[in-house]
C-alpha cells in the first residue's frame, strides 16, 4: 500500500485544527523527597487514597500514605525525571486498566500497555483496578466443575468454577507446570464451557515469563488467554498493582457471564513487593517485617474470585494463586495467610518430585473445600476411594519397609497403591479429556492393572488411551458428555477394557 | 527535611506566632524573625561552631537582640532544644501565618515576559476575585513559557501558557 503524504498532512491538520485550547486548572504539590521509587509530596491538600496522581514526562504514581504535611506517593515508572520540586497534579481518577475483548491473546503491562509489540490495545473500557468482591447477594455457590485435564487433581482435589485454590511448594516442583497445564486443557474443552484464562507474573524473570508466552502460544492456548506480565526488573508498585490489573480484566468477561480462569504466578512475590512499598513509606513492620495489611492485601484480591448468580449473568472467575514456600515450609507467615483464605490448596513436594512422581502432589495434605460438590458425577464415582486408598497405601508401604510378613488383603491394598501411583503420574503439556481421566482410574480402581507390573503400567496407559481413541472413540466421547456414569454406559466401559485386556501388549 | 522536622518546625512556628495579640504585632514580629534568620544565616559558621559553648551563643543573641527580648528568648529556647537548625523554616512557617491571619494568598503568576503594571493589577484583581481575599502575587519571569500565563495560588495551578498548549497536542498526536 503506498503511502500518501497529503493524506497524512490533512489528518494533521485536521487534529490541528480540532485541537481546543482550554485553559487547565489542576491542583498540584511540589515533590520535597524522592527515591526508591517512593516520592514525598508537599501540597495536593485534597487528594485522595490511592489516587493516581501525574509526575509529569509519562511518570504516573498512586498516592498511598496521606500524611500531616505530605503525602507519600509511589512511582508507577522511573524515578530518573523526578526530583525536588517536580510540580505534581492530581488526576482525580483511581488507577485503572483498558479491558475488553482486545486484550485477549496479548501481553500487557499492569496499567494495560502492549509489551508483545503487536500494536496498541484496543478497549471496550477502562476498570478500576481495586474494587470491592462481589456481595452475597451476587453469588451461588460453586457447582460446575473446572477441568485441569491432570489426574491427580481432577480426582483428587476438583476445583469448581468460582473456587480459590491454592498451588503451593517449594522452588522447582511444578507449580507453574500445573497452571499452565490448567490453561492448555482449556482447548479440550467446548467453546461455550472453555473458560478465558489470564496469566499474571509477578516478579518473574523475563525469561520464563517468554518462555510462557511461547509455550502457551505453540499448544494454541494464546487464542483464550491474556498474560498480564510486571517483571523482577520492574518497579515494587507495578508488582503491586499487576494481580489487580489482571483481576480486572478478568472480572470484565465474569460480569459477561463468561467464565474466566486466572493464575497468580506468585503471590509471595507481590506481599515482598508489597513489603517493599511499605517499608520504603515508613509503615511499621509486623512478623517478617511484612506490614500489618498484609493478609488484606491477599484476602481483597481472592476474594474477588466468585461464582455470579444467574441474574448476574452466572459468569465466574476461577482463581489459582501460587505460593513458592522455602525448605516445604507451609508455616511461614504468608503460606498460612494464603492457605486460610483460599478454598484449598494443592500442595506439592519437593522430596516426591524427586523421586519421580510428576505431579508431585501430596495426596494428604491437598485438599479442596469446595471442589467436591461440582466434581462430575462420573468422576465421583471412580475417584471416591481413591484418597483413601492411596493414604492407606502409604502408610502400609511404611510397615511392610520393615519387611515383616503381611497379610494377603495388606499386600492386595499394597501392589494396588503402588499401581495406582504409577497412573497418577502424568507428563507435563499432557492434560487429559474428562472421558479419557475417567476411562484410565475406573481401569486403576476396578483392578484391571492387578495384573500388569507396576513397570508396564505407563505402557498400559498409554496403549488404552491410543486404543480408546481409535477403537472405544463412540464410549469416549459419550464419557466426555455424561454426568452420570450409567449402568449402560458403564457396561460399555468395561467391555472397552476387557477386549483391551486381549490386545495390550506388555513391555513395550 | 525529613516529615517530623516539619511538624516541629510548624509547632514552633505557631507558639512564636500566639506571642502576639494583635495583627501589627504580628507583622513586626515575623518580619523581625525573618531579619533574625537572615542575618544569623550568614553567622552560621559561628553559630554552629562546637567550640563556643551554648551559653555563649545565647548571650551574643541576646546582645543583638536586646530590643525584642521575646524573639530573643525563643532564639535561645531552639539553641537549648537543639533545633536551632530550624529557624529559617520557622521563620517562612511563621510567614504563612500571618499571612492566615491577615487573609493574604499568595500566588505566583510566571509570564514569558514582563508584565505591564496595569497587566500585573488585573491579574491581582481576577485572583482575589476567584480566591476571595487580598492576594500578593509575586510576578516571574520565563521565556519558556513563550506565551500566556501560569499562575499558582492556593495548591492549584493555572495554566493557559502555550508551553502548554503545545505539550498537549504533542501528547494528542502521538497518542
Amino acid at each position: 500500500m503506498a503511502i500518501r503524504p497529503e493524506e497524512i498532512t490533512n489528518i494533521i491538520k485536521n487534529k490541528i485544527e480540532q485541537f481546543n485550547t482550554t485553559v487547565d486548572v489542576s491542583e498540584v504539590g511540589t515533590v520535597i523527597q524522592v527515591g526508591d521509587g517512593i516520592a514525598r509530596v508537599h501540597g495536593l491538600n485534597r487528594v485522595k487514597a490511592s489516587e493516581l496522581v501525574d509526575f509529569g514526562n509519562g511518570v504516573k504514581g498512586m498516592a498511598m500514605n496521606l500524611e500531616y504535611d505530605n503525602v507519600g506517593c509511589v512511582l508507577m515508572g522511573s524515578d530518573q525525571q523526578v526530583h525536588e520540586g517536580t510540580t505534581v497534579k492530581r488526576t482525580g481518577e483511581v488507577i485503572s486498566i483498558p479491558v475488553g475483548k482486545g486484550v485477549i491473546g496479548r501481553v500487557v503491562d499492569p496499567l494495560g500497555n502492549a509489551l508483545d509489540g503487536k500494536g496498541p490495545i484496543s478497549a471496550e473500557k477502562n476498570m478500576p483496578l481495586d474494587i470491592v468482591a462481589p456481595g452475597i447477594i451476587d453469588r451461588q455457590p460453586v457447582k460446575q466443575p473446572l477441568q485441569t485435564g491432570i489426574k491427580a487433581i481432577d480426582s483428587m482435589v476438583p476445583i469448581g468454577k468460582g473456587q480459590r485454590e491454592l498451588i503451593i511448594g517449594d522452588r522447582q516442583t511444578g507449580k507453574t507446570a500445573i497452571a499452565l497445564d490448567t490453561i492448555i486443557n482449556q482447548k479440550n474443552i467446548p467453546q461455550n464451557e472453555r473458560c478465558i484464562c489470564i496469566y499474571v507474573a509477578v516478579g518473574q524473570k523475563q525469561s520464563t515469563v517468554a518462555q510462557v508466552v511461547k509455550t502457551l502460544t505453540d499448544f494454541g492456548a494464546m487464542d483464550y488467554t491474556v498474560v498480564v506480565s510486571a517483571t523482577a526488573s520492574d518497579p515494587a508498585s507495578l508488582l503491586y498493582i499487576a494481580p489487580y490489573a489482571g483481576c480486572a480484566i478478568g472480572e470484565f468477561f465474569m460480569w459477561q457471564g463468561k467464565d474466566v480462569l486466572i493464575v497468580y504466578d506468585d503471590l509471595s512475590k507481590h506481599a515482598q513487593a508489597y513489603r517493599q512499598m511499605s517499608l520504603l513509606l515508613r509503615r511499621p513492620p509486623g512478623r517478617e517485617a511484612y506490614p500489618g495489611d498484609v493478609f488484606y492485601l491477599h484476602s481483597r484480591l481472592l476474594e474477588r474470585a466468585c461464582k455470579l448468580s444467574k441474574e448476574n449473568g452466572g459468569g465466574s472467575l476461577t482463581a489459582l494463586p501460587i505460593i513458592e514456600t522455602q525448605a516445604n515450609d507451609v508455616s511461614a507467615y504468608i503460606p498460612t495467610n494464603v492457605i486460610s483464605i483460599t478454598d484449598g490448596q494443592i500442595y506439592l513436594e519437593s522430596n516426591l518430585f524427586l523421586s519421580g512422581i510428576k505431579p508431585a502432589v501430596n495426596v494428604g495434605l491437598s485438599v479442596s473445600r469446595v471442589g467436591g460438590s461440582a466434581q462430575r458425577k462420573t468422576m465421583r464415582k471412580v475417584a471416591g476411594t481413591l484418597r483413601i486408598d492411596l493414604s492407606q497405601y502409604q502408610e502400609l508401604a511404611g510397615f511392610a519397609q520393615f519387611g515383616s510378613e503381611l497379610d494377603k488383603e495388606s499386600q492386595r491394598q499394597i501392589e494396588r497403591g503402588k499401581r495406582m501411583t504409577e497412573l497418577l503420574k502424568q507428563n507435563q503439556y499432557a492434560p487429559l479429556k474428562v472421558g479419557e481421566e475417567v476411562l484410565v482410574l475406573y481401569a486403576g480402581t476396578h483392578g484391571y492393572l492387578d495384573t500388569v507390573q507396576v513397570t508396564d503400567v505407563l505402557a498400559y496407559e498409554q496403549q488404552l488411551l491410543s486404543y480408546a481413541r481409535t477403537e472405544g472413540k463412540k464410549v469416549l466421547e459419550e464419557m466426555n458428555q455424561a454426568v452420570e456414569l450409567t449402568e449402560d454406559l458403564e457396561k460399555e466401559v468395561v467391555g472397552l477394557l476387557d477386549h483391551f485386556k486381549t490386545v495390550f501388549k506388555a513391555g513395550k | 527535611m525529613n516529615s517530623s522536622k516539619r511538624i516541629v518546625a510548624q509547632r514552633y512556628a505557631s507558639a512564636y506566632d500566639a506571642l502576639s495579640k494583635t495583627n501589627e504585632e504580628a507583622s513586626q514580629r515575623s518580619a523581625l524573625l525573618n531579619e533574625v534568620s537572615a542575618a544569623l544565616l550568614t553567622q552560621q559558621q559561628t553559630m554552629e561552631s562546637p567550640r563556643l559553648s551554648l551559653q555563649s551563643k545565647k548571650q551574643a543573641v541576646r546582645a543583638a537582640l536586646s530590643g525584642a527580648p521575646e524573639t530573643a528568648r525563643f532564639i535561645e529556647l531552639l539553641i537549648d532544644a537543639k533545633r536551632y537548625d530550624l529557624l529559617p523554616e520557622i521563620a517562612r512557617r511563621v510567614e504563612d501565618l500571618l499571612d492566615q491571619r491577615l487573609g493574604i494568598i499568595r500566588a505566583q503568576v510566571f509570564a514569558a515576559k514582563q508584565l505591564s503594571e496595569a497587566q500585573k493589577k488585573q491579574t491581582q484583581d481576577v485572583l482575589a476575585k476567584r480566591y476571595g481575599g487580598s492576594v500578593k502575587a509575586e510576578f516571574i519571569t520565563d521565556p519558556r513559557l513563550l506565551g500566556g500565563l501560569k499562575i499558582r495560588c492556593c495548591g492549584e495551578e493555572i495554566d493557559g501558557s502555550l508551553q502548554h498548549q503545545l505539550n498537549k497536542l504533542q501528547e494528542e498526536l502521538t497518542k
